[in-house]
């Protein structure tokens, strides 16, 4: 660790571990890449930092492009960590189970504003969840975890996006599912177009009949 | 004479191997022969393939019975490689299990390749549950079984890592695997070339680009050893996800790729950090071959997912997770 201050432990994913600390005041996460043994020592420290370095660029692309986002603080490319501002909140996951329906078309609307913002910008989340959405207690919603995120002009990328979204939802939440992606749809049009909008729901038709992602990502998520 | 032990011949005719096996319910391997077709020159002619295999067919077939001392009538089905893989050269399997199946009145059972790897692999080294990485010329995939089939978890969005490694052997002047493996061991220096993982999916056609761009640039041998050393990092890094997803607690490689010394050594490595045991399919059943058809055909058999011949059409594009393996569910 670069910063020497307690943390706590949040989660181990499968490359990198995070945190939750505090530092002179500021509540940050940081996502540490671990070292993978098996691959050569070079390669290694390649592979981690050039994803570290990705991820940093695409969040500040994404703040760039009005996509809320916690903000890069530090990044530390010797140990490949980045320190990222600490979102206070829920994940929409566990948020949507609680809330009325004027509060779940709201949310809809604007997250589908959100990711059209992203998408005009041509940057894929690569794992858009419900658990990688952030509900703060003002209401305000926040994109995480970058780590499979790349810009792109393939229209596929983006309706992978919208596919992942709308499974994690039908898995989970299943009967608000459509009220939400309806909403969610209409936001996103506002800011992409009628048009773009209905190219990406036909890519997103074409993905869910070739029947991948379906089992595997749903418990993923 | 025979008792309750039943039979089944299998034809492997995906791609440039020709084989012919005999399995029995007991799960022996009565007979495994292999013709393989060697173009002169570069890649593999689907159509040269195939007329490679109907010539040795006949002569293929003999030789298995008689290693396996069964006679034809003492068949129980007859099992053939039903895809993925290339048409021309499918067609010529297809044509000959149905012929075989009609002439001898017996049961016609067509097999997904894959599959076939995957379960002589079980059978082989005796693993139950696992992880399984495909690795082939034509095939990359992480699959496992789950509800009833074997499910993909990730898999190349364009070239097999096989394929990677042999057209760069080849454009390189070495030849394709295990030469580029073999020159990799006297590499010294490694240098960065793409490494494209998405989640569980891996992509070697910018890999193999960006190595041949570098040809003649650097030493050959630091060349193989970076190229080598990329696609096996990609694959374990993308095996170990699933293996973390899927929790489970064995690793089994299958497939022409599972002979590389060094991916094994990698994976192993990786397998240690989480407590899973690793598997390789023995040399003598890793890359195509009809023994691998003929024990899933026995399995199939068992399971009464006999094929009528007017649905027994070739699969160019079955992909293993269209087969159904309820053999599985009986916890065999």
């Amino acid at each position: 660790m670069a910063l020497n201050v307690r943390s706590e432990l949040i989660r181990i994913g499968a490359e990198a571990v995070i945190s939750k600390l505090e530092w002179n005041g500021f509540k940050l996460v940081s996502k540490h890449r671990v070292p993978k043994p098996y691959r050569r020592a070079e390669l290694d420290r390649w592979v981690r930092d050039r994803r570290t370095l990705h991820e940093a660029k695409i969040i500040m692309s994404l703040r760039r492009l009005g996509v809320p986002c916690p903000a890069v603080v530090l990044m530390d490319r010797s140990t490949a960590t980045l320190y990222l501002q600490l979102i206070e909140g829920s994940e929409l996951k566990k948020a949507l189970d609680d809330l009325p329906r004027e509060a779940i078309e709201s949310i809809a609307l604007r997250l589908g504003e959100m990711v059209g913002r992203m998408h005009l910008g041509r940057v894929a989340h690569g794992d858009l969840t419900t658990s990688n959405i952030i509900l703060d207690g003002s209401g305000n919603l926040y994109l995480i975890d970058f780590g499979l995120s790349m810009v792109t002009d393939d229209l596929e990328e983006l309706a992978v996006d919208i596919h992942l979204l709308d499974r994690s939802l039908e898995s989970v939440h299943h009967p608000i599912r459509g009220f939400f992606m309806k909403n969610f749809l209409k936001g996103y049009s506002m800011v992409v177009g009628r048009e773009f909008m209905l190219k990406i729901a036909e890519k997103v038709k074409e993905i869910r009949s070739r029947g991948r992602y379906v089992e595997e990502r749903r418990k993923r998520s | 004479m025979k008792g309750s032990e039943k039979y089944v011949l299998g034809i492997e005719s995906t791609a440039h191997t020709f084989g012919v096996g005999v399995a029995s319910s007991s799960g022996r391997i009565l007979a495994n022969i292999r013709h393989v077709y060697k173009p002169k020159e570069g890649g593999i002619h689907p159509r040269e393939a195939a007329q490679h295999h109907s010539q040795i067919a006949s002569k293929a077939i003999k030789e298995a019975l008689s290693q396996a001392g069964v006679k034809p009538q003492d068949l129980d089905g007859i099992a053939f490689s039903i895809g993925p893989g290339m048409g021309p050269c499918l067609r010529v399997g297809a044509t000959i299990a149905r012929a075989l199946a009609l002439k001898l009145r017996k049961p016609l059972l067509g097999v997904n390749h894959g599959v076939a790897h995957i379960e002589i692999g079980r059978l082989s080294t005796g693993c139950v549950d696992p992880v399984v990485l495909y690795v082939a010329g034509g095939n990359t995939l992480i699959t496992g079984y789950m509800d009833g089939r074997y499910r993909i978890f990730g898999e190349t969005l364009d070239i097999a890592a096989g394929n990677c490694l042999d057209v760069f052997g080849i454009k390189a002047g070495i030849g394709p695997m295990p030469a580029p493996e073999e020159c990799a061991r006297r590499g010294e220096r490694f240098h960065p070339l793409p490494y494209r993982v998405k989640g569980m999916d891996v992509s070697f056609s910018g890999l193999l680009t960006a190595a041949l761009k570098m040809l003649g640039k650097i030493r050959l041998e630091d060349l193989c050893l970076s190229l080598t050393e990329t696609v096996y990092s990609m694959l374990t890094e993308t095996l170990e996800r699933a293996l973390a997803y899927t929790e489970k607690g064995e690793i089994l490689l299958v497939g022409g790729l599972a002979r590389s010394m060094r991916l094994r050594e990698m994976i192993e490595e990786m397998a240690r950090l989480h407590g899973a045991k690793v598997y390789a399919v023995p040399p003598e059943y890793a890359g195509d071959n009809g023994a691998m058809i003929a024990w899933t055909g026995v399995l199939q058999l068992l399971a009464g997912q006999e094929l009528r011949v007017e649905e027994s059409r070739v699969r160019p594009r079955f992909r293993i997770d269209e087969a159904e393996a309820p053999w599985r569910e009986a916890g065999v």
